[in-house]
């Protein structure tokens, strides 16, 4: 009986070698992927999952990363606790050294520090609250950009673009800024009133809201009696709906209407409140950029993914979505084509020697990441220097990038907004 | 000028769609003495119902209301049934927690069935009506026909009926009624079913003017409760002056101080109304103690 046994155990062992030997050969390189998959995030949560599927499948579809095939891991991470135990999940108990994700930032926040606390290279797609990569973090890299540039964008275009149409000097423009007072509008609103400042400009209205407000009667009299020439909004989708609605019910007319991001750059928008959604602009990651910016291998790529998505979702990505396809696909081909051991510590050192030019992206980005080498207190590392932001504009068709000249896919229409009767 | 007329007439016109929101709380408050915390996903059940009424058939939402009233009704005696009526006969505190955890329930299984997203129907009216620069919208105004209308009939039913005068003595004395050969059980199922039909009514009136989530229910639900107690629990023109109230208070608040505070200034109005009227405006004394569970 012993004999057999033992014979038995050798005869395993030796077949679980055999089977090993060829497998390290070609081993998939294996990356845990941290998106809210269920919950209130879900549906742009799928939305960037799908996009990173489509990355996916390009890469190994080219024969994967020097012949090894690139293997996602799911992890979901629909609130910031569950984001935390997914991380330590997939780190521990699957032993994964890479993750990416996040989408929304609260849960970037957390992924990044579960990922960090084991010592693994964190590659973060969207997230853009500023505190990510300001904890001192040695393996979390923010691809896209941070919260602040969302305002800055839309104030650039106000400055350097619609200024110039609306035939007005900048310092005659009456500017409105209306934000709801939890974290996300807060911040990107006191962002804004920093920037208009920093430029010499005085806001002729600055206030916060509830987003939970069942009533926007207030908000917009007093909007209608300041009567500004443009409004930036901070809003979430359902506060939007509310506000647009009763701009229509109030008459309440601007020369033009700057979201940001969050609730005006929701595909839901224009289900909800039909084509009166056409002509509002959306200070966010653009959701296409003039082919003409990208050198001619990413126009190749972008051509592809975007026949792919739309493919697939029956739309044309939205921007969280396009940048999520974006960061990883620089992560197949930038990053790890260049590791040879892919620890955390080599993917740092090829991440910070990145150097690439505007447009080498799909989404129109470089890359270019800070090292605790940039003004900022506390020091940035791992920011992304070159992440691409601009104003893309509500159409009939879909959506066109307006702002910068060198992303845009078409100058604004629809400058000044027509008056709600004409609309 | 205008300015303050337009803040008084949309918020009593909100006001109104606030009030026909809460006469179903106060109808089941004034005769189970139940509060019923699931009331704000009661509303978001049927304003989904309304708006997949509406998507499905291609009918203006308003013709829901023949679909989502009696399946409102059915829905409320059900819970009656499992529920309420169960948890009845316990101490006061269960009832408390079976409608708060029925709460969390429906609006879990809410988020699984039909996600986060946000649904809509397209307007009803092209444009808002503009009388000597004050605007109003055609769906508000409808709102506040169907509320007045709502409390009228309401109250002839509880004062010229027998089963409204079953009710009121079901109120006064649930014992002495039992006495009178008042079968008070079905009495409450009744209520509570009635309570939850005008909830379906007041979805139809919604739909068209709010978009409908899961969560949509917490928005409104606490606004609900203060008109409730404003009223006087129990008192359905009670309800209907206290839905004016938060309205008006709640606009005029926002614009003149500032928008963040508009809830902030209609709790101050609650907490003051508690600290001198315990009762609400319109309340009877000892209303909130008639008939509980001891």
């Amino acid at each position: 009986m012993r004999g057999i046994e033992r014979i038995g155990i050798i005869l395993a062992s030796l077949l679980l070698a055999a089977a090993s030997l060829p497998a390290k050969a070609q081993e998939n390189i294996r990356i845990g992927v941290l998106l809210p998959l269920t919950g209130p995030l879900a549906k742009n949560g799928l939305e960037n999952w799908e996009a990173m599927q489509i990355a996916r499948d390009m890469i190994n579809e080219r024969g994967g990363i020097n012949g090894r095939k690139v293997e996602y891991l799911q992890g979901d991470a629909n609130t910031p606790n569950a984001a935390i135990s997914e991380t330590e999940r997939l780190i521990t108990k699957d032993g994964i050294k890479i993750t990416t994700g996040s989408f929304a930032s609260p849960i970037a926040i957390a992924v990044s520090q579960a990922a960090e606390r084991h010592g693994v290279f964190h590659w973060e797609t969207t997230g853009a609250a500023e505190v990510i990569t300001r904890r001192g973090f040695k393996h979390t890299f923010q691809v896209g950009a941070p919260a602040r540039k969302y305002g800055q964008a839309a104030v650039d275009f106000i400055l350097n673009d619609l200024a110039k149409r609306l035939n007005k000097p900048v310092d005659a423009l009456k500017i409105a800024l209306l934000w709801e007072n939890r974290a996300f509008g807060k911040s990107v609103g006191d962002g804004i009133r920093a920037y208009t400042q920093s430029k010499g400009i005085k806001l002729a209205y600055d206030e916060g809201y509830d987003q939970t407000a069942t009533d926007m009667t207030p908000i917009v009299q007093k909007l209608k009696d300041v009567a500004p020439d443009i409004v930036i909004a901070i809003s979430f989708p359902n506060d939007a709906i509310l506000f647009q609605r009763k701009a229509k019910e109030l008459d309440f007319n601007v020369a033009a209407f700057i979201g940001v991001s969050a609730g005006y750059s929701s595909p839901d928008l224009r289900d909800s409140i039909g084509d009166s959604v056409v002509g509002i602009c959306v200070a966010d990651f653009p959701p296409k950029v003039n082919a003409a910016v990208l050198t001619p291998e990413t126009k190749k790529v972008a051509e592809e993914f975007y026949k792919r998505y739309e493919a697939k979702l029956k739309r044309p990505p939205a921007g969280h979505a396009a940048a999520g396809f974006s960061a990883v696909w620089a992560l197949f081909t930038e990053v790890l084509p260049k590791a040879k051991t892919f620890e955390p510590d080599e993917l740092r050192e090829i991440a910070l020697k990145l150097d690439l030019p505007e447009g080498s992206l799909v989404n129109g980005s470089g890359i270019k990441f800070t090292n605790f080498d940039w003004p900022d207190d506390p020091k940035d590392a791992g920011q992304n220097l070159r992440a691409s932001i601009g104003v893309w504009q509500w159409t009939k068709a879909g959506n066109e990038e307006v702002f910068p000249p060198e992303l845009a896919t078409q100058p604004p229409i629809m400058v000044p907004l027509p008056d709600w009767s004409k609309r | 000028m205008n300015t303050i007329f337009q803040l008084v007439i949309s918020g009593l016109l909100i006001g109104s769609v606030y009030a026909l929101m809460s006469i179903g709380l106060t109808l089941i408050f004034g005769v189970l003495r139940v509060v019923n915390f699931a009331h704000g996903e009661f509303l978001m059940i049927a304003m989904y119902g309304v708006w997949a009424f509406s998507r499905l058939l291609g009918l203006n939402p308003y013709f829901a209301a023949i679909a989502v009233v009696p399946a409102m009704f059915l829905f409320g005696a059900l819970v009656y049934r499992i529920v309420i009526g169960a948890a009845l006969a316990k101490p006061h505190l269960v009832v408390v927690f079976a409608t708060m955890g029925l709460s969390i329930f429906l609006q879990n299984v809410a988020l699984m069935a039909m996600t986060a997203d946000l649904r809509d129907v397209p307007p009803i009216f092209a444009r808002s009506i503009s009388i000597g620069g004050i605007f109003i919208k055609g769906e508000l105004l409808l709102g506040f026909i169907v509320t007045l209308l709502c409390t009228v009939i309401l109250q002839w039913v509880i004062k010229h009926t027998f089963l409204g005068k079953a009710i009121r003595a079901t109120v006064q004395d649930g014992e002495a009624a039992k006495l009178m050969g008042i079968a008070v059980p079905r009495i409450f199922l009744i209520t509570f079913a009635a309570g939850s039909a005008l909830v379906g009514l007041a979805a139809c009136v919604m739909v068209p003017l709010f978009s409908v989530f899961p969560t949509v229910g917490l928005n409104f639900v606490l606004i609900a409760f203060v008109i409730v107690v404003l009223g006087g629990m129990g008192s359905i023109e009670g309800a209907l002056l206290g839905g004016f109230c938060v309205g008006v208070v709640q606009s005029v608040s926002a614009y003149y101080v500032a928008p963040a505070f508009g809830q902030l200034f209609f709790f101050l109005l609650f907490l003051l109304v508690m600290i001198f009227r315990p009762n609400g405006l319109f309340g009877q004394k000892g209303a909130a103690t008639l008939g509980m569970n001891e």
